[in-house]
């Protein structure tokens, strides 16, 4: 229960929402910060020192990237979950390689945003950089170059399109965590497709047949039914 | 200073032809606003006059030569004229044509998002004031019902946003396998369970010849087709997919048996946020076929629709995709 005094530090602009989500958040349990520019959430970062950082991209002053860029250089490592605008594809391929913990599109649920911050503060250790925040990922034989967009199996480029190297990025750095293919379809689609899981189920495919990994004996990703996927070795990052 | 004045008068001799025809060359650049194309005609009836007494006089002959140039000059400059000009209206109707569509998008924004607004306000307001449990829990159900329509727009304008912003896949797409997955997802939608959905393949030649392209793109164009032919036909009506192939392009047809489209509507629906004389009152955002449209093109392909409200009734639209 500790998860629920964790401080948060709520960046947003836009007061409508800022002040829809405070009370929310409080309610389930968290104390919120709410500050509506990037140099303000930069000062009160290194001020609070919060459990948690949730970003708008789009702020006056300092936007949300340019602040979560800075934040690392300065070597806070705090998780933060950046919420994307609307109808910028690069965006989301962006947010990853700036080192966002996890992003949400706007507009969103509220309670899928909780159910963010709680799986991001589940996996978070304090003080210690979170996958999200390196460019190669290791998981035994496999290797993830995310900043050459390139996948090896013991040394062996492995052929993927895009989209499915994409989910690879998305569950390599959120292992062993259920990962819904809604969720999945958000991430990496950036809008849902009316054949939605079908979508999340032939990109699957694919990216087991390159990775020759057998569903009824996973080495990396294992179906939980009726729920989702699951990166199962145990990955280690650098850089 | 005699032979001088020779030398000088054999060059002027030579060059007057140059610097005559330079001159009217150059009068003939700042008069060619006022300068009417019949000019030419009659430059070229002087250069016949004058061209018997020119033969032992050189002074005439160059004012001919720069009658003639000035013709020329005129002659070219009047039809690079009308050619701009030319261009230019038709530029202009495009760009008329291009903010008439602009101003009819915007209208159509604007009544799509003003009613499922004023249900919201209306529902937040029930929410205020209403004090039994069971109202206010249904106007919750309205906010919420207002809301997911406003996604459901904003969704559908996002996607047709990103189709101009990022590139599009090209991998071999299995096109049989595409469209299975199409009706299966069709045939799973709660509102139209029971209805009847065709698939046809033809078997011949064998495997059926793949695709170059954006799968899920092509899934989100196709099932967007098999949506609303369900959606504007009633339980009895019959729902057609099926695929073709000429060499050159694979043709993707959905067909149904339903009213049909008015004929004033058939040029308009492919419009952002058009809706037609009998989708007035159904539910959607009105940018499906807009999108649909949008994925042909960027595959190098097309789309197109033909209806008929009489005998033989039906509605048949279709996507050529180009193989290559």
């Amino acid at each position: 229960m500790s998860l629920n005094r964790s401080t948060i530090l709520l960046a947003d602009d836009d007061p409508t929402i800022a002040d829809s989500l405070a009370p929310f958040l409080e309610r389930a349990g968290f104390h919120v910060l709410v500050v509506s520019d990037g140099i303000t959430a930069l000062d009160k970062a290194q001020a609070h020192h919060p459990e948690l950082i949730i970003l708008d991209v789009l702020m006056p002053r300092m936007d949300g990237r340019e602040t979560l860029r800075r934040l690392r250089k300065l070597n806070i490592w705090t998780p933060t979950i950046l919420l994307t605008q609307v109808g910028e594809a690069s965006e989301r391929a962006l947010a990853l390689e700036e080192g966002a913990d996890d992003y949400l599109n706007k507009p969103f649920d509220p309670h899928e945003l909780l159910a963010r911050i709680r799986a991001v503060l589940r996996r978070a250790r304090p003080g210690e950089r979170s996958l999200s925040t390196a460019w190669l990922l290791t998981a035994g034989e496999l290797v993830l170059d995310r900043r050459a967009r390139r996948a090896t199996l013991a040394g062996e480029t492995v052929e993927l399109t895009p989209k499915a190297l994409a989910v690879l990025e998305y569950l390599m750095t959120h292992p062993d965590e259920a990962i819904s293919r809604e969720r999945l379809l958000d991430v990496v689609w950036g809008w849902e497709y009316p054949t939605g899981t079908r979508t999340v189920d032939t990109r699957m495919a694919e990216l087991r047949r390159a990775l020759d990994d057998d569903p009824s004996e996973p080495r990396f990703i294992e179906t939980i039914p009726s729920e989702g996927y699951r990166f199962i070795a145990s990955v280690h990052g650098e850089g | 200073m005699r032979r001088l004045s020779g030398k000088w008068s054999r060059y002027a001799k030579l060059t007057l032809p140059l610097w005559v025809g330079l001159i009217l060359a150059g009068l003939a650049w700042f008069l060619l606003p006022f300068a009417p194309p019949t000019l030419t005609t009659i430059d070229i009836g002087i250069f016949g006059l004058v061209l018997g007494l020119s033969i032992r006089n050189t002074a005439v002959f160059a004012f001919l030569l720069g009658f003639f140039i000035t013709g020329v000059i005129l002659f070219v400059r009047y039809w690079d004229k009308r050619r701009a000009d030319e261009a230019h209206t038709l530029y202009a109707d495009f760009v008329e044509d291009a903010q008439q569509k602009r101003r009819h998008f915007l209208r159509r924004l604007d009544h799509e998002i003003k009613n499922p607004l004023t249900g919201l306000r209306a529902a937040l307001v029930n929410l205020r004031e209403a004090q039994a449990a069971d109202e206010r829990s249904q106007a919750g159900q309205n906010a919420d019902k207002a809301v997911e329509r406003l996604t459901r727009l904003l969704t559908d304008l996002r996607k047709l946003a990103d189709l101009d912003e990022r590139p599009i896949e090209r991998y071999a797409v299995n096109v049989p396998d595409l469209l299975e997955d199409v009706v299966d997802a069709a045939r799973a939608i709660p509102a139209y369970e029971g209805r009847s959905i065709s698939l046809l393949i033809p078997k011949i030649p064998s495997p059926f010849p793949m695709l170059t392209g954006d799968r899920d793109l092509l899934v989100l164009a196709v099932y967007n087709l098999v949506e609303n032919a369900l959606k504007f036909t009633s339980a009895n009506d019959s729902v057609e997919v099926r695929a073709m192939e000429d060499g050159r392009a694979i043709v993707i047809e959905v067909a149904d048996s339903g009213a049909g489209i008015a004929f004033d509507d058939l040029s308009k629906i492919f419009d952002e946020l058009y809706r037609g004389t009998n989708a007035r009152s159904t539910e959607g955002s009105g940018l499906g076929l807009a999108l649909v449209n949008r994925i042909a093109i960027l595959h190098g392909g097309g789309c197109g629709v033909r209806s008929s409200q009489t005998e033989p009734r039906g509605t048949v639209f279709s996507l050529r995709l180009p193989r290559r």
